[in-house]
C-alpha cells in the first residue's frame, strides 16, 4: 500500500514531530524537570572495589545524621533482576559481593543534597577483596575466581554454530584471509543523565515511578519483583526522554533503588544521577576481540566465513546472551554467504555491565567482516562496490540460520551511494592523504520473538474517540526522541484521513496505556505501527457503520473522506463530529484495539538461540565515507558521508533522514574517537571531556538516500530506519583510511594515536627494508 | 527541584538578595552565594527548560543568554550575574509564536530527543543576534560547545540556516513596509 | 545537581580592594569561572571566598602602542579573537584564543583565567567518589602521584592555549599584589611542578599582559586535539619566526600540554642564521624533545604526544618560513 506523498500528515508526509513544539519551547518535561513538592533527595553509595565479598555495610553513623530519612542496602532487596529471564543475577544494591567499581551498595534519602552527600561519606563498607579481572583472557583463566558461582570459566554464554559446509567453502576459495580485529567499548552517552522520581503512598501501598526508560513495562515488572509488590499497585510513567540508544532497554539499578528508597522513606524521592554515574550505569557496546576468516573466489564470490567473537561483558548478565547471539546470527542475511561458522564467548569481567546499544551485537562483527571483505577485494583487484554486487541475495529467501528475508533493497542502496559519492570518478583518484571507503549493513525491524514471551500479541494499541471528536492514541511504546509517537499518529491520520490536530498521543503511562514491549530492536514502527493501523481500521469501520445508520444506507455505500463521510448513492455527507456523535449513540465513548503478532514462521531457526536475529523485515544500508588523514598527527577528518537505506517505506521521510544521519554519525563516533576505558576497573572516561563524542565542528555533512522496497508485512511497507546504517560505519571509515594511507587498521577507534602509530610503524619497516636491500647485493654476490 | 536549605546544624550558606532580570522581568530572590545560575533557574524559578547534561562545562545543555551572549549556567554563580539580563529558552516564543530558531528546529527536525535543544537554540540565538546570516562554517563554529547525540548535527545546521532565511524574510518584509 | 561547597562571593570595585580582600589559603580570584567552577564542583579546588574580579575596569581593554600591545587580564578570549588590532598585529594570539574549549566558554573565559588555569590530570579532574576510589593523588588529598607513583612531585599537566603563544611572542605580565606591582616575563610565572605551577604569592593578581610588537616576525600555533572543539590541548606548539633571505634570523618555540608548565624551547640559538634544511630540523626536533616531558596524565599516550609535538614544530617552521618568503 503506497500512498500519496503530498498528504500533509498521513503516511509519507514530512511531518515535524508531534511533540516537537514542547522540545523547542522548553516545556517538554524530562524526569528531572517534573515538579514534585516535599521531595527527598536520593544518593547512591557506590563500591570503590572491583571485586570483593561484602562483610558489612555499616550505615549507623549515616542514619544518625539529622536530615537523613532513609538508608537502604542490599539487605532491603533479595530478589535478583535482569532483562533476560534466564540470566537474572543482578541486585539493585549489591548483596553478597560487589563486582565492579561503581556498583550501587547502599542508598540514602535525605532532606537535601548536602545532607545526602554527607551521609554517603559516613557509610562504611567492609569487604574481603577478591582478585579482579578486567580482561576476558584473565577472567577465563582456569584458576580465576568466579564472578558468579554458576558460571564456569566466567563465561556467561558460549555459542557454537555452523551452517553450511565451511571446510568445503574454504577449500574452493581462491583467496582465504584471516585477521583479528579489536573494538573498544563504547557507550550510549544520551544527553539526558539518568533520573528517576518515585512516590510511595504508605497508606495504600502504592508506588508511582517516573523514569527515563525505553521499556516501562520491564521496569514495572522488575519493580513488582524486586519490591515484592503486586504489579497492580505500581504505576510507571515515562516522561520526555533525552535519548536512549539501548541504554534504557533494560531495567536499571537506580530505577529500583529509587522505588525502594521511596518506600523506605514513605514519601517522594528524586534520584538524579550525575553524568559520571550515568556513564557507570553503562550497558554499552562491549569491547570485542574478533578473529575472522573469509574465503573468496577470484571473481569475488564469498565461499565461507568463520568468526570467533569474544566480548568483555562486564559484571552482570543483562542483555549479554542476546548480544553474543546477535553477532553470529547477523553474519547472515546481508550477503549471500554459503557457509558460516561462529564461535562466540560472552565473558564476565569486573567492569560495569554491557548491554544493548544501537545495532545491538552486530556492529563489531560487521566491522571485522566488511573490513576484511574490502581488504580481500583490493588484493584481488576488485572494486569494493562491485564485490558486494557479486554477493547479493535474492529476496524472498531464507538464510541458513532460518532468517527470512522478504524485501532486499541493498542493490539499489549500492547504486545510490555509488552515484551520490561520485565513486566511479573519484575512487582511487583522490589526492594524497584522502580516501573513500564503503561498507554495508542491515538490522532487524523488531525481534520476531520478544524477550519475555507471554503469548500476548507483539503490540497492542488502543484508540479512544469521544464526544469531543478527538482521537487519542494510547500506546505503551516509548517515545525516546526517535519519533515513535509521530509515526503512530501518522498511521492513524493515513487510515482515517482526519485532520492532524484531531490526533493526540498518550504514551507510556501504565495507568492508562496498554502494555508494550518497549522501544528496542527497532520494533516500534513495524509492530506498533501495524497495530495502530489495525486499530484505526477498526475505528473507521465503526464510523462507517454509524454514518450508514445516520444516512440510512448500507456501510458499503459510505465513503470516508477523512473529515466527512459521504453516501455514494445519495451524495449526502456528514462531518466527522456528527458521525462521531452518531457512533456514540447507545454505546458511549469508543475504544478500539489493534494488535500485531509476528507469525511463528518468522521467528527464526530451531537451533538454540535461533530466535535472536529473526524479524519480519531487515533494513539494508550502503555507506560511503570520505576522509582526509593528517600525516603528522594521524588525525582522521571525515569530510563527507553518504548513506542509502532500504527502510521499506518512509512513513516520515524527515524522520527517516534524521535517524539515518544520527546512526551514521554515531557509527563515526565509535569509529573515530569514542572509547570507554578502565584502569584497574575504574572508569577513566566518565565525562564528556574524556569520552569524546564528536562535536558539530568536525562532524561531516551526511547525505541520505531513502530506498523503498515496500515490505509486504510492514506498516505501509515500512521497515526500520535507525539501527541498520550504524554497523556499516566503522568498516567504511577504516576502508577510507586504508584508501587514504594504504594502512589496514583493525583496531577501533581510529584515534590519531593509532593512525599515527601505524604510519610510523610502516616508516620503520620501510627503513629496515631499505637497509636490508642495501645489504642484499653483497650477500647475493657472496653466495 | 529540591530546596537547598541545610538540615539545621550544618552548612549554612548565607543568602543575599539577588536583583536580576530573567526573561524580561526584574526580580529579587534570596540566593546563596554558592548557588549556580543553573540551579537558581531550575530549582528556584522552575525554569526547567535549561538542562543539566554533564558535571560541569562539558556539553552546553545549560546554555542561556546573559546580556545577550551565550553562557554556561552550570559554570556561573547566580550572584555573579547580578543586575544582568538572563534569557532562557522559555522566553523565546513571543505572543504564542515560536521564534524563528524554534520554528526552524521544530520544522527541520533540529530536535530529536530535545534534551540539547534549549542550549542549542540559545547558543544559536546568541550567534544570530551578532551575525544574522552566518555561513555554515560560522554556525558549526558557534555551536561547537553544544553536544547533541541524536541528530549527527546535520539538521541542526539546516535549522539554523532556515531560521536565518526566515529572519531575512522578516527583514525584507519590514523594508517593504517601510 | 551536586551540592557545592559553602563559599561566599565578594565583588570588589578596584584591584586594590580585590587584593585587600584576599586571604591566603581561603580566597581565590574568580573571573569567567569556566576552569574554576567545575573544579569547585568536584571539590578539587577549594575556597571559602571567591573574589569576583570580572567587573574590575583595571583588568579590561586592549591598548596598542608603538612597541607593544597591552591586554587586560579580564579581556575575554572571544574579545581577544575578535579584536581588530590583535588580529592585525598579533594574529597568533587570536588564533590560540580561538582554539580554546568551545565558543561559549570563550565568551566569558578571560586571558588571565586561561593563563593561570589549574594544571590537569585524569587522576585529578574527577569526582570525589572517583578520587576516593583511587585513594586520591598527590595534587589533592593524597600523597602519591598516580602518574609516576615513585616520584616526589606531581605531574599534572599545564593545558592552557594562550601561554605558548605569549611565550613565543616574548610577552610580559603585569602583576599586582600585597607587596606592590611588578612586571615579569611570562616564563617566570611558571614552575615545573604540577601542584604549584604558578610562581605567585598569595594575593597576587594578574593585571595585564604586555606583548611586544616586533617587526619582521611571523607566528602561528598548532594544537593537537581529537575533536574540533571543547578539548584541551594534548600538545600545543607556538612558533615565532623571523626570516632573512633564505636564512632563519629569529626563532622562538613554545609548548603547552606537555609539561606541568608552558615552556619555551631552549637551545635554538645555534639554529639562528641557518637554512631550515634536514640538519636544521633534526636539531629542532632534538631541542623540542629535550624541552618536553609529557607524562601519562591524559588518556592519550605520552609517547605519541611527544612525537606529534616535534612534528608540529617542524610543520609550523616550514609553513611560516614558506609564507615569509
Amino acid at each position: 500500500m503506497k500512498t500519496n506523498r503530498t498528504q500533509r500528515s498521513g503516511a509519507g508526509a514530512r511531518r515535524p514531530l508531534i511533540d516537537g513544539v514542547n522540545k523547542v519551547t522548553g516545556t517538554a518535561h524530562y524526569t528531572a524537570d517534573l515538579p514534585a513538592p516535599n521531595t527527598l533527595v536520593g544518593r547512591i553509595f557506590r563500591s570503590p572495589y572491583a571485586h570483593a565479598e561484602i562483610v558489612a555495610v555499616d550505615t549507623r553513623e549515616a542514619a544518625a545524621l539529622p536530615g537523613v530519612v532513609a538508608i537502604i542496602t542490599g539487605q532491603d532487596c533479595d530478589k535478583p533482576y535482569g532483562i533476560l529471564p534466564i540470566s537474572q543475577n543482578e541486585f539493585p544494591l549489591a548483596r553478597d559481593k560487589v563486582r565492579y567499581r561503581g556498583e550501587p551498595v547502599a542508598a540514602v534519602a535525605a532532606v537535601d543534597a548536602e545532607t545526602a552527600e554527607r551521609a554517603l561519606k559516613l557509610i562504611r563498607l567492609k569487604v574481603i577483596e577478591l582478585p579482579a579481572y578486567f580482561d576476558p583472557a584473565d577472567s577465563r583463566r582456569e584458576d580465576a575466581v568466579l564472578l558468579h558461582d554458576n558460571k564456569r570459566g566466567n563465561l556467561e554464554r558460549e555459542v557454537h554454530n555452523e551452517f553450511g559446509d565451511v571446510t568445503a567453502g574454504f577449500a574452493r576459495a581462491d583467496l582465504v584471509r584471516e585477521q583479528t580485529f579489536h573494538c573498544a567499548e563504547v557507550t550510549h552517552a544520551h544527553m539526558e543523565p539518568h533520573a528517576a522520581l518515585a512516590t510511595y503512598e504508605p497508606e495504600r501501598d502504592h508506588l508511582t515511578l517516573h523514569s527515563v526508560t525505553q521499556v516501562p513495562y520491564y521496569v514495572h515488572l522488575s519493580l513488582a519483583r524486586c519490591m515484592d509488590m503486586d504489579a497492580s499497585r505500581i504505576r510507571v510513567v515515562k516522561p520526555f526522554i533525552g535519548g536512549g540508544f539501548g541504554a534504557r532497554t533494560e531495567t536499571l539499578n537506580f530505577e529500583i533503588v529509587c522505588g525502594l528508597l521511596a518506600r523506605a522513606a514513605r514519601g517522594t524521592v528524586r534520584l538524579d544521577l550525575t553524568r559520571e554515574e550515568t556513564f557507570l550505569t553503562h550497558r554499552g557496546r562491549p569491547q570485542s576481540d574478533v578473529r575472522i576468516k573469509i574465503g573468496m573466489t577470484r571473481e569475488g564470490r564469498l565461499t565461507a566465513c568463520e568468526m570467533e567473537m569474544v566480548m568483555r561483558g562486564g559484571a552482570y548478565g543483562g542483555y549479554g546472551i542476546v548480544t553474543i547471539l546477535y553477532a553470529g546470527a547477523l553474519l547472515n542475511g546481508l550477503y549471500d554467504l554459503p557457509a558460516v561458522k561462529y564461535d562466540g564467548y560472552r565473558v564476565y569481567t569486573n567492569t560495569p555491565p554491557c548491554g544493548a546499544m544501537r545495532g545491538h551485537g552486530t556492529v563489531n562483527a560487521r566491522f571485522a567482516f566488511d573490513s576484511l571483505l574490502g581488504e580481500m577485494a583490493a588484493e584481488l583487484g576488485l572494486d569494493p562496490i562491485e564485490v558486494r554486487r557479486r554477493n547479493l541475495l535474492k529476496a524472498p529467501t531464507e538464510t541458513m540460520n532460518g532468517l527470512r528475508i522478504t524485501t532486499y533493497g541493498l542493490p539499489e542502496a549500492l547504486d545510490w551511494v555509488e552515484r551520490a559519492s561520485g565513486w566511479r570518478e573519484r575512487y582511487g583518484k583522490l589526492p594524497k592523504g584522502h580516501g573513500l571507503g564503503m561498507a554495508c549493513s542491515h538490522f532487524v525491524s523488531g525481534s520476531a520473538k520478544p524477550v519475555h514471551w507471554s503469548g500476548e500479541p507483539h503490540a497492542t494499541v488502543i484508540l479512544k474517540l469521544d464526544w469531543d471528536g478527538g482521537i487519542v492514541i494510547l500506546t505503551g511504546a516509548s517515545e525516546i526522541g526517535q519519533g515513535s509517537s509521530t509515526i503512530v499518529a501518522q498511521c492513524v491520520a493515513e487510515v482515517l484521513g482526519v485532520d492532524w490536530e484531531r490526533i493526540r498521543v498518550v504514551a507510556s503511562d501504565s495507568l492508562v496505556t496498554p502494555k508494550d514491549n518497549g522501544s528496542y530492536s527497532s520494533r516500534v514502527t513495524y509492530m506498533v505501527g501495524n497495530a495502530t493501523i489495525q486499530a484505526a481500521e477498526n475505528l473507521k469501520q465503526l464510523l462507517v457503520e454509524a454514518a450508514a445508520r445516520k444516512l440510512k444506507t448500507r456501510p458499503d455505500d459510505i465513503e470516508c473522506l477523512g473529515e466527512a463521510y459521504r453516501a455514494i448513492s445519495s451524495g449526502e455527507t456528514l462531518n466527522f463530529n456528527d458521525v462521531t456523535i452518531e457512533a456514540l449513540v447507545g454505546t458511549g465513548t469508543l475504544t478500539v484495539k489493534g494488535t500485531f503478532t509476528c507469525p511463528e514462521d518468522f521467528q527464526g531457526g530451531k537451533h538454540r538461540g535461533g530466535a535472536v536475529g529473526s524479524t519480519m523485515g531487515f533494513s539494508y544500508a550502503a555507506t560511503v565515507v570520505e576522509v582526509s588523514v593528517d600525516d603528522v598527527t594521524g588525525l582522521v577528518t571525515v569530510e563527507r558521508a553518504w548513506c542509502a537505506l532500504d527502510c521499506g517505506y518512509a512513513i516520515n521521510p524527515l524522520s527517516v533522514e534524521g535517524q539515518i544521519q544520527g546512526a551514521v554519525w554515531m557509527g563515526l563516533g565509535q569509529g573515530i574517537c569514542e572509547e570507554t576505558r578502565y584502569e584497574n576497573g575504574l572508569h577513566t572516561a566518565a565525562n564528556f571531556l574524556d569520552y569524546r563524542m564528536p562535536t558539530i565542528t568536525e562532524s561531516p555533512p551526511i547525505e541520505v538516500g531513502i530506498i523503498e522496497s515496500i515490505d509486504p508485512n510492514g506498516p505501509f511497507g515500512a521497515k526500520e530506519a535507525s539501527e541498520g546504517p550504524l554497523s556499516s560505519l566503522p568498516a567504511a571509515l577504516a576502508e577510507a583510511v586504508r584508501n587514504a594511507t594504504g594502512l589496514a587498521l583493525r583496531e577501533l577507534p581510529l584515534t590519531p594515536e593509532r593512525v599515527a602509530g601505524a604510519m610510523e610503524e610502516r616508516e620503520r619497516e620501510r627503513r629496515a627494508a631499505a637497509r636490508r636491500s642495501a645489504r642484499q647485493p653483497a650477500t647475493e654476490g657472496a653466495a | 527541584m529540591v530546596s537547598r536549605k541545610g538540615s539545621g546544624d550544618m552548612n549554612q550558606n548565607t543568602k543575599r538578595i539577588l536583583r536580576i532580570q530573567v526573561n524580561g522581568r526584574w526580580r529579587e530572590d534570596a540566593v546563596a552565594d554558592n548557588q549556580l545560575l543553573l540551579d537558581y533557574l531550575r530549582e528556584q524559578l522552575y525554569l526547567t527548560g535549561t538542562k543539566r547534561g554533564c558535571d560541569g562545562g562539558e556539553c552546553g545543555a545549560c546554555t542561556v543568554l546573559v546580556d545577550g551572549r551565550p553562557r554556561l549556567a552550570c559554570c556561573t554563580f547566580a550572584v555573579a550575574v547580578e543586575g544582568c539580563h538572563v534569557e532562557t529558552i522559555e522566553s523565546q516564543s513571543q505572543d504564542g509564536r515560536l521564534s524563528p530558531l524554534q520554528q526552524a528546529f521544530h520544522e527541520k527536525l533540529g530536535a530529536q530527543c530535545g534534551f540539547c535543544t534549549p542550549g542549542m537554540v540559545m547558543a544559536a540565538e546568541g550567534l544570530l543576534r551578532r551575525n544574522p546570516h552566518p555561513t555554515e562554517a560560522e554556525i558549526r563554529e558557534a555551536l561547537g560547545g553544544n553536544l547533541c547525540r541524536c541528530t549527527g548535527y546535520v539538521k541542526i545546521v539546516e535549522s539554523v540556516q532556515a531560521a536565518c532565511g526566515a529572519e531575512k524574510n522578516a527583514d525584507e518584509k519590514m523594508e517593504e513596509r517601510a | 545537581m551536586q551540592a557545592l561547597q559553602t563559599l561566599s562571593i565578594q565583588k570588589p570595585e578596584t584591584v586594590a580592594q580585590a587584593i585587600a580582600l584576599h586571604r591566603a589559603g581561603e580566597s581565590r580570584y574568580l573571573a569567567g569561572g569556566t576552569d574554576l567552577v567545575p573544579n569547585l564542583r568536584r571539590n578539587i579546588q577549594k575556597a571559602q571566598t571567591l573574589i569576583d574580579v570580572s567587573g574590575l575596569a583595571e583588568l579590561r581593554g586592549i591598548h596598542a602602542g608603538e612597541q607593544s600591545l597591552r591586554i587586560g587580564a579580564g579581556v575575554t578570549l572571544e574579545s581577544l579573537c575578535e579584536d581588530a588590532t590583535v588580529r592585525a598585529r598579533a594574529p597568533l594570539l587570536a588564533k590560540a584564543a580561538s582554539l580554546v574549549a568551545g565558543p561559549t566558554h570563550r565568551i566569558c573565559a578571560t586571558v588571565g583565567g586561561n593563563l593561570m588555569q589549574d594544571t590537569r590530570c585524569y587522576f585529578y579532574n574527577q569526582s570525589d567518589w572517583w578520587r576516593t576510589t583511587n585513594e586520591y593523588c598527590m595534587k589533592c588529598e593524597g600523597d602519591t602521584c598516580r602518574v609516576a607513583p615513585k616520584s616526589e612531585r606531581c605531574y599534572a599537566c599545564y593545558s592552557g592555549d594562550l601561554a605558548p603563544a605569549l611565550l613565543a611572542l616574548g610577552a610580559e605580565a603585569d602583576i599586582a599584589g600585597p607587596t606592590g606591582a611588578r612586571r615579569e616575563p611570562i616564563a617566570a610565572l611558571f614552575a615545573d611542578d604540577g601542584m604549584r605551577h604558578l610562581k605567585l604569592a598569595p594575593g597576587d593578581l594578574l593585571i595585564s599582559i604586555d606583548v611586544p610588537l616586533e617587526a619582521g616576525w611571523t607566528a602561528d600555533y598548532e594544537k593537537l586535539r581529537i575533536r574540533g572543539a571543547i578539548d584541551f590541548p594534548l600538545a600545543g606548539i607556538a612558533v615565532a619566526l623571523k626570516r632573512d633571505g633564505d636564512r632563519i634570523a629569529g626563532l622562538r618555540v613554545a609548548c603547552t600540554g606537555l609539561n606541568s608548565y608552558p615552556g619555551l624551547v631552549s637551545g635554538l640559538d645555534a639554529l639562528i642564521g641557518q637554512k631550515p634544511d634536514e640538519a636544521f630540523h633534526a636539531a629542532l626536533d632534538k631541542a623540542v624533545r629535550k624541552e618536553i616531558q609529557p607524562m601519562a596524565s591524559t588518556l592519550v599516550a605520552a609517547g605519541y604526544r611527544r612525537r606529534v609535538a616535534a612534528g608540529l614544530a617542524r610543520r609550523l617552521v616550514e609553513r611560516l618560513y614558506a609564507a615569509a618568503a
